[in-house]
């Protein structure tokens, strides 16, 4: 596959179908991308299709429902043969309180809500304190996500 | 200078009347730094800063046409 398609999908550079079923969007604007938590005891992983509320961490300090709105400075690009993909800054919850979490979903709320990917980091618990989940380094190794 | 106050589900506390201890997990995906305050054994404030060290990889195959 040619390297430079893996970023461009990313992009919406290409539409191999006629799209039927795809909401219209404005191409110059990128999409809203959105991460939310969830309880240790919730299952989502590769066949997640969309956002859902169900088993998602209450709403505490600065986390609402949803989940936070992620900083997407740098485009995707393509790193050697890998397209990739990293939000730019980190995701941060103030004043948050939440017991035995262990993942993060990351969905497009300007789509439908789709499913982009999980990620998980650990059963974690937070009083009243900070939760702060840090970016990958931008690289085809690291990415947050990497079509490789 | 005024000692500093931290927030904890007891309210705005003095920094030096509670216990304070960190942890770290090192996992292949992610490092986990963890913040605890307790006070008298009771955990009122934890917090927990993640460092994901890798993403998620979608393996585009090349495959001959047959």
């Amino acid at each position: 596959m040619c390297s430079s398609f893996k970023s461009q999908l990313m992009l919406g550079q290409h539409a191999l179908g006629d799209g039927t079923g795809v909401p219209a969007r404005t191409i110059s604007t990128p999409d809203v991308v959105k991460a939310a938590l969830y309880f240790a005891s919730a299952t989502f992983n590769a066949s997640t299709t969309a956002y859902s509320a169900t088993g998602e961490v209450g709403n505490s300090g600065t986390y609402a429902a949803g989940g936070s709105t992620i900083t997407m400075a740098t485009p995707p690009s393509t790193d050697g043969t890998a397209g990739i993909f990293t939000p730019s800054a980190s995701i941060v919850h103030t004043s948050f309180t939440a017991a035995s979490f262990d993942c993060v979903l990351f969905y497009n709320s300007s789509q439908s809500n789709k499913a982009i990917s999980v990620h998980t980091f650990g059963t974690t618990s937070i009083v009243a304190g900070t939760f702060t989940l840090t970016m990958p380094a931008h690289a085809a190794a690291t990415a947050l996500i990497a079509i490789t | 200078m005024d000692e500093p106050l931290i927030h904890t589900t007891k309210g705005n506390l003095h920094v030096s009347s509670l216990n304070y201890e960190t942890t770290w997990e090192f996992e292949e995906s992610y490092v986990k730094f963890i913040e605890t305050y307790t006070l008298n054994g009771e955990v009122v404030r934890q917090s927990v800063h993640v460092l994901s060290m890798q993403g998620v990889f979608a393996e585009a195959t090349a495959q001959s046409l047959n």
